[in-house]
């Protein structure tokens, strides 16, 4: 159902951090927060709350799932991989980034031209 | 490259400065207490790793969890809780609810009209000859009504019982409105503290338990109804429900057909405490550990908004208190059909 709605509407830009980060492997939640700063340039840094009610949406999507679980400190961590499924959602939004990119890559190279001309 | 994937750098809290033992404790207290706002299966299943990650990620020397933070886990929890609700409301349990409440909400109507001082009730029949046709006021017409209505629900007229109870819960409504707008509305609409109008026309029809009356009707109309409440809860525990819920809706009643004087002394407070108790009760008769027990108590307590409406009474105008009651009365539809979508829509063939 999650899925029907994902592909009417474009993926929220924290859904869309949390899935290119597992895309790398499975990682803890720690480790997805920093990893999803690191790629968006620094610019959006998820809240642990927003974090978990996504990865919560997206568990019962079936996007992601549970990895492994380990104690490191006394503390759990909680391992989340991407499952075949957010992945190929993941790629069809990525895709779909890439051509709204390319289109205005290619307008406001129209534009430098006309400037220019 | 992933900071926190497999065997990375950055654990959560492994390379940070020693923390203050104290104030961790303290920040740890505060924050489990603020994962309160998370359903519980939520808070089973995330809450240790969300204490490390929260950990990891605080400051040091941070004793209490900032303001930002504590807004978001408070709203993220929040909008869980309200996630969930249609998928409470369409499970087979929340379903098999409804149809419990399509059994004894309708019942506890004709009681609790039974049950209320005049003018609701049939006062003048008493003092007429028994061989003169009795005054038919409104009032016994509603309950004649209501009582229709638990009937055949009982003996296979749904159809009926739901036209009916959509009829009279419809100029209820209408009542309530035109009510709130003579006591609220402005100027020309404004027509004073007394009844009149519509109000006088519509007031004996209006003078129904308005949520417990479209709590009825929706769940006789979106539910397997009252034959299927029947077979889940058995007879006796049906009748003690109804029991049990007519007696703390209807307290204020019993004592002022009992000692008139006495409800100045128990006042509104021990409606809205009689009215805690009845859920009490319901969920105590009605498997209150099951699921069914659960989502019946949960749908039943919106009964109690007009006990706790009261407590505006005291801040807003009159016509506010009639405005809340209305509004739960209408919401409780949507709760009803997304339950009935969750059945038969294409979510329920899916899961």
């Amino acid at each position: 159902m999650y899925v029907y709605d994902m592909k009417q509407r474009s993926m929220q830009e924290p859904t869309f951090l949390i899935l290119t980060a597992l895309a790398a492997g499975p990682q803890h939640g720690y480790g997805i927060i920093t990893d999803a700063e690191g790629i968006s340039g620094g610019v959006t840094r998820l809240q642990t709350g927003t974090l978990y009610m996504a990865l919560d949406r997206l568990r019962s999507a079936g996007l992601v799932e549970p990895d492994r679980e380990e104690v490191a400190d006394g503390r759990l961590r909680r391992y989340y991989r991407l499952t075949d499924e957010g992945a190929t959602l993941l790629g069809a939004e990525t895709e779909r980034r890439r051509a709204s990119a390319a289109v205005a890559a290619q307008r406001l190279r129209t534009r430098l031209a006309g400037g220019t001309a | 490259m992933s900071a926190g994937g497999t065997g990375q750098t950055t654990g959560q809290g492994g390379d940070r400065p020693a923390r203050d033992p104290a104030g961790t404790a303290a920040l740890e207290r505060r924050y489990r207490r603020l994962l309160r706002c998370y359903p519980p299966s939520h808070r089973e299943f995330h809450r240790e790793e969300m204490l490390g990650v929260l950990l990891a990620a605080a400051r040091p020397g941070q004793r209490t969890p900032g303001l930002r933070g504590t807004v978001n886990l408070a709203a993220c929890g929040l909008a869980i809780r309200v996630r969930r609700i249609p998928g409470w409301l369409a499970a087979d349990a929340g379903q098999d609810a409804l149809a419990v409440v399509s059994l004894i909400a309708p019942a506890v109507v004709v009681i609790l009209i039974a049950l209320a001082p005049a003018p609701m009730n049939v006062t003048a029949a008493a003092r007429v000859p028994f061989w003169t046709l009795p005054p038919f006021p409104p009032s016994t017409l509603v309950m004649t009504a209501w009582l229709a209505v638990v009937l055949l629900g009982l003996t296979g007229g749904r159809a009926a019982a739901v036209v009916i109870a959509f009829i009279s819960v419809t100029i209820a409504w209408l009542a309530w409105l035109a009510l709130s707008v003579q006591l609220l509305g402005p100027g020309p609409w404004r027509l004073g503290p007394g009844p009149g109008g519509l109000v006088q026309f519509l007031g004996p029809a209006g003078g129904i338990p308005i949520v417990l009356a479209s709590l009825a009707a929706c769940s006789l109309a979106f539910s397997p109804g009252p034959r299927r409440g029947l077979a889940i809860a058995g007879w006796w525990r049906a009748c003690l429900t109804i029991a049990a819920l007519s007696a703390g809706f209807g307290f204020p009643f019993i004592v002022q057909r009992v000692h008139p004087a006495a409800l100045a002394l128990t006042g509104s407070l021990a409606f809205r405490l009689l009215g805690i108790l009845a859920i009490v009760l319901a969920i105590a008769v009605t498997r209150g550990r099951s699921p069914v027990g659960r989502r019946v108590a949960g749908l039943v307590a919106a009964g109690l908004v007009p006990s706790l409406a009261v407590l505006l009474a005291d801040v807003a105008p009159p016509g506010v208190t009639l405005l809340v009651d209305l509004l739960v009365a209408v919401l409780v539809w949507p709760m009803a059909i997304v339950s009935w979508l969750g059945r038969v829509g294409p979510a329920a063939r899916a899961g």
